[in-house]
């Protein structure tokens, strides 16, 4: 605290990264509105503005936390850790089930989705700890209080069922442990591992999960049900040629053909009206963020700022690829939103605070 | 060096990305395009309705009707219990077949399927206000064939029923789509192409529900054409009640034009079975029927021996090839021989001595030996042919069978034998190899009755506004003297205390008129009536057929009789 947000600081504030947000973010107002015009709904109640006021409060969000040093956030990061995971098994007791899954709390009057947070403190947590072992990494038993940090959550995500966002947590954790500068010879066990376990790991799935990813590899085996999303999903896109079919012009889109267009499939509207070219230039901006996120991972000496940015590329990156593979079916249906873009006020918030914490790093990489 | 390997891994990613976007969007592009459009745009047929029949009064014979179709749209149902519960106590169906019908529909969840096809309509409207209530219940209404005389002039009118496959294949060019009835037999066959309507379309666009959105475009039905026929409906429903459960064939037809006043065709057959869905066991056995056939017409396709009817063509023969005068005379002793052959006449005992007129009254078998004898087997042949038989009459409806003349030339080539006198004989009663449909017979009829003209008999009066015009009649050279020496004849078969057809007198005009009664290989003979009023200006000709119906001068003359009676009632003559 007390730090002064001085000139160095702005200097070495990233303002692609930031308009890179922005700009995206914009691009998801837009597209939600798109999607989501034809209910018709009043203003007041409209998606359009109620992520609108997400986006005000997370940016609002994250011009404070930058003014707070990453470290002193990363201090906090058990504290955080420990009541998000008391968030998953409240919700896992309470929650709200919704499309077959449990995943939203409401503390005072919002409904948010801790596993959305989840990801974002993993990333502190895991910063923390091998932020602190600094040249012991290597060892064996240094392995476990991370594997720990991922387990619980893992779990416990799994338990709703989420399977996409526990998933997605595997990969951020190995990078940061590739970073942090773990044994690789310990880290492809673990993958080993993991991947004998996979059979097993087969039975714990719900039927309607295991459905999805029979259909992923056949969606006409069941074109009405589970792979009707798919079908359309990629008909929307392949629908949009080169330029797209305008800006609430698609048809897959305005008539209703694409189910969960607003959230999840975002990425298929944007397909549609906006074409090729479209979506290369969000592909292009996610690359930039991207670009930027591990331009300060490197840039910067710091072992903890390193980590964090690292984590918080791998989240940004995985959901990217996942979320769009999957609406032009290259990847199984699971719940992952399109980070900035999709509806929803969690995940907006969460991936803001994430990215809030690289512009933190990067202001501050001069400092070591 | 770790974090890189990282990075470049993720670019990896984002590049195959930026690739199967490219494949999607770019390459794949024409056919999603194609896809999303079949989404969205549906054409949904607007039927043209088919043309109407009316008869020469103008009255409606054959028409078009609401039919009303429950479906369903699987996507919209909410409760199947609610939905099988209605359906199932309104039209009385059993539960599981509604059950059925909802595995069937969800194959195609966001388009309307079918369930009952022609419920009544009140049930109709019954469901449709009942609709509100259960999502996914839709009551479409469809224009059907309404055949208004039911079971009468089936035969003429033909039936309706979808096109097939190979059909389709033949006649896509000409617009017909799946499920479009196309006509099958009769008139509906016949006049297909004026009776068809073409079908407009709205050109929608739906929402995944195949919900209309709006109305991209339209194009208008256009209805068939109307015909108006030759036809009397009184007419035909009298000669149709007259014929009752009989087996035969009856036609009614003005001598002076070929106009087919009426048409009928035992058994007949309900054509509406054809038209309405859900009919099929129906259907089958109308096909399967090989003993009553209800699907021929007796009247055109039918070929019998004509027995003694023929007898107006020997005596044509004879008299106009001058084989014998009108005053030859021939003793009828019962029996004709002929070398060690024997022929009976039908009259056991004889007729005495016979000349035309005689001979002709009391059908005596014994004088048309004779006479057919003089004659000589070619000019019976001649004169056959010039009366009609053995060729087509040329009226409009599909299936007309040519019947048959024999003749030396014909049994060398197809019996391979030669001709006997013994042939001559059975000829000239119209008995042995010689076949005529029942129109040839009335055709034949109208050349004594209206001067010696070959007519064309016809059912089409207009088509749409325009008159169609009488075919061409030919007169077939039949000298004067010997058409009046026949209608000699004819008029004392049923007006002579002896003649056999007296049962077709009819009280204040005057019949003339041939019985028939012809043996056939198949059981009981055939008995015919044919014949004309009034005498001497006539107006109204027909033929009485029933198969296997005993002897004419019996029932025939007494259902000639009863139509007679019916055009004089409705101011004929």
């Amino acid at each position: 605290m007390g730090m002064i947000f001085d000139k160095k600081m702005f200097g070495d504030f990233d303002k692609a990264l930031f308009f890179a947000m922005i700009f995206i973010a914009v691009m998801g107002l837009i597209s939600i509105h798109s999607a989501t015009h034809a209910r018709n709904l009043p203003f007041k109640e409209s998606f359009l503005l109620r992520q609108a006021e997400w986006m005000l409060v997370s940016l609002l969000f994250l011009t404070v936390i930058i003014k707070v040093a990453y470290y002193r956030l990363v201090d906090m990061a058990y504290l955080l850790y420990a009541f998000i995971i008391i968030m998953l098994a409240l919700v896992l007791a309470v929650g709200h089930v919704r499309l077959g899954a449990q995943r939203w709390i409401s503390i005072a009057g919002f409904a948010f989705q801790p596993s959305e947070f989840i990801k974002v403190v993993l990333i502190m947590a895991l910063a923390n700890y091998l932020g602190s072992k600094k040249d012991t990494m290597w060892r064996l038993e240094n392995l476990i209080i991370p594997i720990i940090l991922l387990a619980l959550p893992f779990v416990l995500v799994l338990l709703q069922p989420d399977l996409g966002t526990a998933l997605l947590l595997v990969p951020i954790f190995f990078a940061m442990l590739l970073v942090g500068g773990a044994n690789i010879k310990h880290l492809a066990v673990m993958v080993g591992i993991g991947l004998a376990g996979m059979p097993f790991f087969w039975h714990f799935l719900r039927d309607y999960q295991k459905q999805r990813l029979m259909v992923f590899i056949n969606p006409n085996v069941d074109p009405l049900g589970a792979g009707y999303t798919i079908i359309q999903s990629k008909i929307s896109v392949g629908s949009g040629g080169l330029f797209g079919k305008g800006w609430m012009s698609g048809t897959q889109n305005q008539l209703n053909f694409l189910p969960e267009r607003h959230t999840d499939f975002i990425f298929s509207v944007i397909g549609e009206e906006w074409g090729f070219l479209g979506a290369l230039v969000i592909l292009v901006l996610y690359a930039l963020i991207i670009k930027e996120t591990f331009d300060i991972a490197s840039s910067t000496s710091d072992r903890t700022g390193k980590l964090l940015a690292t984590g918080v590329g791998m989240l940004l990156a995985f959901q990217v690829i996942i979320n769009i593979s999957m609406t032009i079916g290259v990847m199984p249906v699971v719940g992952i939103p399109l980070p900035l873009v999709s509806y929803g006020g969690s995940s907006l918030f969460a991936t803001m605070m994430a990215i809030g914490l690289v512009l933190n790093v990067g202001m501050r990489r001069s400092a070591f | 060096m770790r974090d890189r390997a990282i990075v470049i891994s993720i670019f990896s990613f984002f590049l195959v990305l930026a690739l199967c976007l490219f494949y999607t969007q770019i390459l794949r592009y024409p056919y999603y395009a194609r896809l999303a459009r079949n989404n969205a745009i549906r054409i949904i047929p607007i039927d043209g309705p088919r043309g109407n029949m009316f008869d020469r009064n103008g009255e409606l014979l054959v028409g078009s009707r609401l039919s009303f179709n429950v479906a369903v749209v699987y996507q919209e149902i909410r409760s199947q219990t609610k939905l099988v519960n209605a359906l199932s106590q309104s039209l009385g169906i059993p539960e599981g077949d509604v059950i059925d019908a909802l595995e069937t529909a969800r194959r195609k969840p966001y388009a309307p399927a079918t369930i009952v096809e022609d419920v009544p309509k009140d049930k109709a409207i019954m469901l449709e206000e009942a609709s509100f209530d259960v999502p996914g219940l839709v009551i479409e209404t469809r224009s059907i064939r309404d055949y208004v005389m039911g079971r009468s002039g089936s035969h003429i009118f033909g039936y309706l029923s979808e096109i097939t496959e190979d059909e389709l294949e033949k006649l896509r060019d000409y617009g017909y789509r799946m499920r479009d009835m196309i006509g099958r037999g009769g008139l509906e066959k016949y006049y297909n192409k004026d009776l068809t309507g073409t079908d407009g379309g709205v050109q929608i666009e739906v929402d995944s529900r195949g919900r209309q959105v709006r109305t991209l475009g339209m194009k208008e039905p256009q209805c068939g054409t109307d015909i108006r026929l030759t036809l009397d409906k009184t007419l035909q429903a009298a000669s149709d009640k007259l014929l009752g459960d009989r087996k035969g064939a009856v036609v009614v037809m003005d001598p002076r034009n070929g106009e087919i006043l009426a048409l009928a065709s035992h058994p007949s057959f309900d054509p509406s079975v054809f038209a309405r869905p859900n009919t099929s066991a129906q259907r089958v056995k109308l096909l399967r029927d090989k003993v009553g056939k209800p699907l021929v017409n007796r009247a055109i396709s039918g070929m019998y021996p004509l027995g003694s009817v023929f007898k107006i063509v020997t005596l044509s023969a004879a008299l106009q090839s001058h084989g014998i005068t009108p005053l030859s005379t021939y003793f009828c002793s019962g029996v004709y021989s002929l070398g060690r052959a024997r022929f009976r006449c039908w009259k056991d005992g004889g007729h005495g001595p016979q000349a035309a007129t005689t001979g002709m009254m009391n059908s005596c078998d014994v004088y048309f030996y004779s006479i057919g004898r003089a004659a000589g087997p070619d000019n019976i042949e001649t004169f056959a042919r010039m009366f009609g038989y053995g060729s087509r009459t040329g009226i409009d409806l599909p299936d007309e069978a040519k019947g048959l003349v024999p003749g030396k030339q014909w049994k060398r080539q197809k019996k391979n034998e030669q001709w006997y006198e013994g042939d001559t004989a059975n000829y000239s009663i119209g008995q042995g190899f010689f076949l005529s449909t029942p129109l040839q017979a009335v055709t034949m009829m109208s050349v004594i009755a209206n001067g010696g003209n070959l007519i064309v008999p016809h059912l089409i009066k207009k088509i749409g506004d325009s008159d169609i015009p009488c075919p061409q009649a030919k007169s077939i050279g039949l000298k004067e003297t010997v058409r009046q020496k026949v209608r000699e004849g004819i008029y004392k078969v049923v007006n002579d205390e002896g003649g056999t057809g007296k049962n077709a007198r009819v009280k204040g005009a005057v019949v003339a008129g041939k019985t028939g009664t012809a043996e056939n290989p198949q059981g009981r003979t055939h008995a015919w009536f044919s014949g004309y009023a009034p005498y001497d200006n006539p107006k109204i000709c027909l033929v009485v057929f029933l198969e296997h119906g005993g002897h004419g001068g019996l029932e025939p003359a007494t259902i000639a009789k009863g139509i007679f009676e019916e055009a004089k009632k409705k101011g004929y003559f």
